[in-house]
């Protein structure tokens, strides 16, 4: 694995220092740098134009300028823009925020976009399925600067202003609730009797629940409280475990209640150290949740003791997001009033002069991530959406899925042990593919967000025709980029054994 | 600016010889001997434990109803070997995964099949899942893709016990390994270790045949389990099939393309054309005197089954299976049989009993066969009469 | 003693499903699948019917169209540059179906924005098409010598899109687009073309990897036929289907990836326009004017949508394995 690594890297060097020369050389010839002075009236032009031409060595062929800009790279210094600021400088808070916007953005995507790809693929022309490959298809064609535009307009604007007096009219109530049985209704299989027993189901479920939101006015004051973290724990609890296990022998299950009460118990006994947390704090606590868990599932797994553990940790760790979120919104209402009540942020990746403890800090830069990342993720949700979708039908076709379904496996291990762990190799190659058009994505994001980040570094640098912030701008995404591709290649390693020995 | 996932599309040569029978059904270079025969093996017993009754497949697609089984009954008894024979889509996968309850979804099944007296297809699926691959295994005719190549061996053994069983891995994982050693492979305790990739094709075919038998199954169906294989391994893995259907005390539903392989280990013989059942039997009496002019064909158009009769004469059948969309009226062999008359175009002949002892043949005119010296004369081709 | 010869290995049983309808051509095949599926005919209707409004309305290259109304000439506003274009019919209480003096309204000079809107739709259109026959044709010429001569080439092809990967697409053509941008959409999408191709190369080697290993290649080699004729008699038209779609599908991402660099300020310049660069100028216009901000997103997805699914229409037409089942 580690030569593996080793050559990857050296491999990936390569082909990055070779994307600098074609950037490099590219940006140089794009424009003239002095346009702006030519057109100067002022009595010292000329003073100005050779200041520039110094700087930038615009009297030195383009390769000699190449080389010289990379030996001062290799030295760490990413050089001046041609007005003479420190681009390290420039990038310093830019870089943070762009690369957590498409790391966040990423993320999402991949994780949403493969369950839905996965659940439409098994409920293949369903309902549900021919919703999603259409709603797919109008994300594939959105302009997202259109997109973010609408979202910053509508979802931020209107939403701040409902938020003055969250309560929901009836007949948006009911649309909901249309929307919620239309959901339960088209993912459920079966005869028509069944699947309009699951519209109603799911129609009353919404209506009653967004109705309790609006009466309660849940959205003034948001949270979950000790119960409802609870509840949600335990129904994640036997969610995991019928994925991981079944419910049958008890072990698992008992295993990952347990792992759901404890978590919900912990929140209140650790009330004094969540009251302010740093992040480190945080990472400990979830290791000694994987601890805790593990333990769970290993004293009560019995037979089943691997599955029992693995759904013990996956119910702790899905608590700890829950207390983790409910905490974040108790916050809300501090933080909102801080903002003066305009919580969802359409300028900037923070609050400037903003101070307030670890969870309305948190809040704030989520609540600035929202809308950006909304934007960002529609096209890159498709596409995994898509891409599992394909993969996965694909997969459940081959014949080991036919010999997993002979032996007389129950369906629940045919798609989670067979067909899923298959169908996720291919999608590891689009991880790679993906993450390039999600950068350029932030780049536009960025704009309509008016976000000082590295999409407007960029922007400046590639009108101004100055190679040295484009660079570095492309020395930090083309990096990113590497890596990337390189946790995509170790994961397809160890999805697919075939490549582990070759 | 991501581009919408391609799904790769095959290119689609069409292979000209695809569909030439006459092509490939001389092709018979080489021979495969079973070594082990049945007469080595324990005899079935009179008990009947699986009972398939007028079962039907359709399978609904854009071009129209495929009916890719029609009517096909048969019965199997204990330790029992039953061949299925028939040319390429003739429907004997389709009706076995039928059997198995391993069809897709958009499958039509009708009929009953009945596990020692049950309806599998009016089981809830819960019950059916118990039995496929406790009571009924199945092996598959390509062990390059009918194991999963991102888990290791002992595993997908592993599992398969699991499945029906709670115990301890690692006893499951004894299990395996002793089942690897009964079907002969090497090491069988680091061998359980490997990926599916590690192993040749012969190797992987016999850990399919250790997953199938790994819960003592009653059934077995083999479908085609050498015909992806090398020549010189395709005796060694049925002879490993026999032996093994022998530790376990189980029947076998062998479906195959090789008379060859019927005629040495099959007690019985039903042969399929278009879906329908139009011959079966006990093997000898159906491929000494075939009572159905496709059997007569089939055995016609191989090197001959018996060394002393010294012709080596080949008589291809003409013609292409009908489609199974557009069924012809009548016989479905018809427009290539040489005995057709008009009786055969109009009405489909019933499988009836023509002789004793549990042949049956669906033919309006097996008499005038029955009469034939060689049945296989109908088959005569132009350049042997010019001779 | 065997009988059987053809169903070895694995796309056997899948063969045996094409059976049925083998007596039909591949190219019968292809369009009737086609034109079975609707979304994509929807498709083609659209986009046939915005590339004939955009050309026809305002005219093309010297051509007086019947729009009489120029996308450069200002004007007094009507009723706030508001749109007069009504499409509600008269009994369900709209004002029935009409054009009117500015169906898509006024921006703040004046300007009809029909005839700017059209104006936009035709340099994007220009672009994309553009986009979509360079990259298709360098991706091809060098994806099928990379994937059948293999050597040289095909280290080159391999090298080059690893380093592509590296870069993001818009990143890349931000800086094609300050480059060739002022030069007018023919340059533009020449330019652009010229750097998205490296994509569309890979799938195309692909193809030809594994075409070239089949027999009847392999025959067609043994029998002495020339490289030239191997490759475009045996090779090519098995791999059409999959260049076509990719095509189109390039296409229909140009015309995201134009609009995007004309908001970013990287496509065509002012006074000409395209359908992005309109989005970006009347950006802040969003909230008084929000009209101008509607219809070039709306032709953008318009076109966008119609495109890839005419894609997706092509894609099931030449893929034999789908015989979808009437579930
Ligand atoms: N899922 C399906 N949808 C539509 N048609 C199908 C499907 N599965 C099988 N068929 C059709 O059913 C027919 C019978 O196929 P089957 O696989 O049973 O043939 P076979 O006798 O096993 O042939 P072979 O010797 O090639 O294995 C074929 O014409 C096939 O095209
Ligand atoms: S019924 Fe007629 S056509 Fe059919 S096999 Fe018998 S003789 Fe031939
Ligand atoms: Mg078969």
């Amino acid at each position: 694995m580690i030569v593996f690594i080793a050559r990857r890297l050296v491999i990936s060097f390569f082909v990055l220092l070779a994307a600098t020369v074609i950037m490099f050389v590219l940006t140089a010839l794009s424009g003239d740098p002095l346009e702006d002075l030519r057109q100067d009236n002022s009595p010292n032009r000329a003073a100005k134009i050779a200041d520039r031409t110094e700087r930038m060595q615009l009297d030195d062929p383009i390769p000699v300028r190449y080389l010289s800009w990379l030996g001062n790279v290799v030295r760490g210094d990413l050089g001046v823009n041609r007005d003479g600021h420190d681009v390290a400088i420039i990038l310093g808070d830019a870089l943070s925020a762009t690369l957590q916007l498409v790391v966040a953005a990423t993320v999402m995507a991949i994780i949403i976009g493969i369950v839905i790809g996965i659940v439409s693929a098994l409920r293949q022309y369903s309902g549900f399925d021919y919703t999603v490959t259409f709603a797919a298809f109008i994300c594939f064609s959105l302009p997202l600067f259109w997109v973010a535009v609408m979202l910053k307009q509508y979802m931020a604007i209107e939403f701040n202003n409902w938020l003055k007096d969250p309560s929901i009219p009836p007949t948006v109530i009911g649309a909901l609730a249309l929307l919620g049985g239309l959901v339960f209704g088209a993912l459920t299989a079966g005869d028509r009797k069944r699947r309009l027993l699951s519209f109603a189901v799911g129609f009353a479920v919404t209506a009653a629940l967004f109705t309790l939101l609006s009466v309660t006015r849940w959205f003034a004051d948001p949270g979950f409280g000790l119960p409802l973290i609870l509840a949600i724990s335990l129904a994640a609890a036997v969610g995991f475990t019928v994925l991981s296990a079944g419910l049958n022998p008890r072990g698992p299950l008992y295993a990952a209640l347990g792992a759901a009460v404890l978590g919900a118990l912990a929140s209140e006994v650790l009330r004094s150290v969540l009251a302010d947390p740093t992040w480190l704090e945080i990472i400990g606590l979830a290791l000694v949740t994987v601890a805790v868990c593990a333990g769970l599932g290993y004293a009560l797994g019995g037979l089943q003791r691997r599955q029992a553990i693995t759904a013990a940790v996956l119910t702790g760790l899905f608590t700890g997001g829950v207390i983790f979120v409910d905490r974040m919104l108790q916050a809300f209402n501090g933080y909102s009033a801080a903002v003066r009540g305009r919580p969802i942020s359409t300028i900037g990746a923070r609050t400037p002069n903003f101070e307030g403890d670890f969870w309305q800090m948190n809040l704030d830069s989520a609540s600035h991530l929202l809308l950006p990342s909304m934007a960002l993720i529609l096209i890159s949700l498709a596409t995994y959406t898509r891409y599992s979708r394909a993969s996965m039908l694909e997969v459940m076709n081959q014949d080991y899925v036919r010999t997993a379904r002979a032996k007389g496996l129950p369906e629940r291990t045919v798609v989670v042990k067979h067909a899923f762990r298959n169908g996720l190799i291919p999608i590891t190659t689009l991880m790679a593919v993906d993450f390039a058009g999600v950068i350029g994505g932030a780049v536009v994001t960025e704009t309509v967000f008016g976000w000082e980040g590295m999409g407007k570094m960029f922007i400046t640098a590639l009108h101004d025709v100055d190679p040295t912030p484009v660079m570095a701008f492309f020395i930090v995404t083309g990096t990113a980029i590497v890596v990337f591709n390189m946790i995509a290649d170790i994961l397809y390693a160890y999805l697919d054994p075939r490549i582990r020995l070759s | 600016m991501t581009t919408p996932p391609n799904v790769p599309i095959e290119p689609h040569a069409v292979d000209p010889h695809a569909y030439d029978n006459a092509a490939h059904l001389v092709d018979s270079a080489e021979e495969v001997h079973v070594g082990l025969t049945l007469d080595a093996v324990r005899p079935p017993s009179q008990e009947e434990i699986l009972r398939v009754e007028n079962l039907t497949v359709e399978f609904p697609t854009e071009d129209g109803v495929v009916h890719a089984v029609r009517g096909v009954s048969y019965t199997v008894r204990e330790r029992e070997v039953l061949g299925i024979v028939g040319e390429s889509g003739s429907g004997k996968s389709v009706s076995s995964l039928a059997v198995m309850g391993l069809l897709p979804r958009s499958a039509r099944v009708k009929g009953r099949i009945l596990f020692r007296g049950d309806d599998m297809l009016k089981m809830s699926p819960r019950k059916q899942r118990g039995l496929r691959g406790r009571k009924l295994a199945m092996v598959f005719q390509d062990p390059m893709t009918a194991l999963n190549p991102v888990h290791t061996i002992g595993d997908q053994l592993a599992e398969a016990v699991l499945a029906h069983e709670l115990m301890p891995r690692k006893i499951a994982l004894a299990r395996a390994k002793e089942m690897l050693d009964l079907v002969g492979i090497p090491q069988a305790e680091s061998r359980l270790r490997s990926y599916p990739h590690e192993f040749s094709g012969g190797m992987r075919q016999r850990a399919m045949i250790a997953m199938a038998v790994i819960n003592n199954p009653d059934v077995i169906i083999a479908d085609e389990p050498t015909t992806a294989l090398d020549v010189t391994v395709q005796a060694q893995i049925l002879e490993k099939l026999l032996e093994v259907k022998d530790a376990v005390n189980a029947a076998i539903v062998l479906i195959t393309h090789d008379l060859g392989v019927i005629a040495g280990m099959a007690h019985r013989v039903l042969v399929m054309y278009a879906g329908r059942p139009v011959e079966l039997g006990e093997t000898d009496p159906v491929f000494e005197k075939p009572r159905m002019p496709y059997t007569a064909g089939l055995l016609g158009s191989i090197p001959s089954l018996d060394k002393d009769s010294g012709s080596a004469r080949l008589r291809p059948i003409k013609g292409t299976p009908p489609s199974l969309i557009n069924l012809p009226t009548g016989c479905p062999f018809s427009p290539r049989c040489p005995l057709a008359t008009d009786i055969c175009r109009t009405e489909e002949p019933p499988l009836a009993e023509t002789d004793s002892g549990g042949h049956f043949a669906a033919c309006h005119h097996w008499d005038r066969l029955a009469a034939a010296e060689d049945p296989t004369e109908f088959f005569r081709t132009e350049s042997e009469t010019v001779a | 003693m065997t009988l059987n010869a053809q169903a070895k290995g694995p796309g056997a049983s899948a063969d045996s499903q094409g059976m049925t309808i083998v007596a039909r051509t591949q190219g019968q095949m292809v369009r009737r699948r086609f034109f079975r599926h609707r979304a994509a005919l929807a498709g083609m209707l659209v986009f046939g019917f915005v590339i004939v409004l955009a050309f026809s309305s305002i005219g093309f290259a010297g051509i007086p169209g019947w729009w009489d109304k120029s996308y450069l000439d200002t004007g007094s506003l009507v009723n706030q540059g508001r749109p007069t274009l009504s499409v509600v019919p008269g009994f369900l209480g709209g004002e029935g179906f009409r054009f009117g003096e500015h169906p898509f309204g006024q921006d703040d000079l004046g300007i009809d924005y029909f005839a700017l809107t059209m104006r936009g739709a035709q340099q994007s259109l220009i672009v994309a098409l553009i986009v979509g026959v360079v990259a298709t044709t360098v991706g091809t010429v060098v994806g099928a010598v990379a994937g059948y001569f293999r050597k040289g080439a095909e280290a080159v092809l391999m090298r080059l899109t690893d380093v592509m990967i590296t870069i993001p697409v818009l990143i890349i053509a931000a800086v094609v687009g300050q480059m060739t941008g002022k030069s007018g959409a023919v340059a533009l999408g020449i330019f652009l073309g010229l750097v998205l191709w490296p994509t569309l190369g890979r799938l195309v080697r692909g193809e030809f990897l594994s075409l070239r290993e089949k027999e009847f290649v392999e025959a067609a080699r043994a029998a002495g036929t020339s490289a030239k004729r191997i490759i475009f008699r045996h090779i090519l038209p098995n791999t059409v289907g999959v260049i076509i779609v990719a095509a189109t599908l390039s296409v229909a991402n140009a015309v995201l990836l134009e609009s995007a660099l004309s908001f970013l300020g990287f496509g065509i310049q002012p006074p000409d326009t395209s359908l992005g660069q309109l989005i970006n100028r009347y950006r802040s216009a969003m909230t008084v004017r929000p009209w101008l901000f509607w219809w070039p997103g709306i032709f953008i997805i318009a076109i966008a949508l119609s495109i890839n699914f005419i894609g997706d229409g092509l894609r099931d037409a030449f893929d034999p394995r789908q015989t979808r089942v009437r579930a």
